[in-house]
């Protein structure tokens, strides 16, 4: 059943992901694998997920469970990707001065941010052959290649937010996108 | 649940459902708005306390705006108030998500918008990398680091493995590490 299948799998990526782009790589296998969303529409549910207000793992549990299984998909998924917050985070809150002095999480936290750094690289790669290919040497869109270009120099030396950056890299999609 | 907890929860939910429709730029967001909510204006929690929910909300799993809500709810008003302030944060993007991909759905073909989308696409990688940049910052404490990070990056490309499982296998190396060192340090 479509619902229960995405239900289990945001299930997953909440219990796997630690905050923001740390979910990325999770969210594009599991959409990947199971077909039910394209790279392209990863990379607009991530930059759609970056205008619009909530956090990025809720926005895309949304947008991907609407795509594929209409409203009630959307929050077959948003359920899933919530649960961690209700039961793992509830139960810190709970015994919240125990939970401080544990050096368990932040011994744990040592592996897992590197390694969510090596995935968010694949995904950094895999993402850089689908949006800019074209056809120029037979393999790449200068158009992309050029906003992409623009994109980095406003967020990293301009240091423009990411919503501001989105709007004038669709504005010069739409001047440059015929060529 | 004590009266004084009862009468909070209308305004935990009333707020979080504000807050929840300005969330933008993930975790960050909603402890600005509830340090100027709750710590300065309404005085119910400390600064100190916010800082304990965000560094909490920030380790355990899960998204950390609903972690953060989910802590201070619990705070104030026991498991249904971080029950109410969770959903709170949650319906308006929810909603708003819908209503977007409907547009999403009905432009998806129109020309001037699938022009826009390519230039929308080639900003993702930008934005990833900008936000990888701040997590080398926090996640790379030493050599081992960035050997794990390879690892992970190896396993990813030449290995059709689940990152589910990479992100259990990295949390293991995390505490194995960890626990070798501090028996190394005390002998």
């Amino acid at each position: 059943m479509i619902y229960l299948e995405l239900f289990l799998s945001f299930l997953m990526i909440g219990f796997t992901s630690f905050g923001g782009m740390s979910m990325i790589p999770l969210i594009n296998q599991e959409m990947l694998s199971h077909g039910w969303l394209t790279a392209r529409e990863v990379a607009d549910i991530v930059a759609i997920a970056e205008m619009t207000p909530g956090p990025l793992g809720l926005n895309c549990a949304t947008f991907a469970g609407i795509r594929t299984a209409g409203i009630p998909g959307a929050l077959a998924a948003s359920m899933g990707v919530i649960i961690p917050s209700l039961t793992v985070c509830m139960a810190a809150a709970a015994f919240l001065t125990k939970f401080k002095e544990s050096r368990l999480m932040d011994e744990a936290m040592y592996g897992i941010r590197p390694v969510c750094i090596g995935m968010i690289f694949a995904v950094i790669i895999q993402q850089s052959e689908v949006n800019y290919a074209g056809k120029l040497f037979g393999f790449v869109s200068w158009p992309a290649v050029l906003i992409g270009a623009v994109a980095m120099v406003l967020l990293l030396k301009f240091k423009w937010n990411v919503p501001r950056t989105i709007l004038v890299s669709a504005a010069l999609g739409m001047l440059l996108g015929g060529f | 649940m004590t009266k004084e907890q009862r009468e909070k929860l209308p305004v935990i939910f009333r707020t979080f459902l504000k807050f929840g429709c300005f969330t933008f730029g993930g975790g960050w967001s909603i402890v600005a708005q509830i340090q100027k909510e709750f710590v300065e204006k309404r005085k119910w929690i400390t600064d100190e306390e916010l800082l304990d929910f965000t560094s909490v909300a920030r380790s355990v799993p899960g998204l950390m705006i609903g972690n953060a809500s989910v802590l201070f709810g619990y705070q104030e008003a026991g498991a249904i108030g971080a029950l109410v302030a969770l959903l709170g944060i949650v319906i308006p993007p929810v909603l708003i998500m819908i209503g977007v991909v409907f547009v999403y759905n009905l432009l998806q073909n129109n020309p001037y918008m699938a022009r826009a989308m390519m230039g929308v696409r080639a900003a993702v990688v930008p934005i990833i990398l900008s936000a990888l940049i701040k997590l080398f910052k926090a996640g790379m404490k030493d050599v081992f680091c960035y050997l794990i990070a390879l690892g992970a990056l190896a396993l990813c490309l030449f290995t059709g493995i689940s990152n589910v499982l990479i992100v259990v296998l990295g949390a293991a190396v995390g505490l194995l590490y960890r626990e070798v060192k501090s028996r190394r340090d005390l002998s």
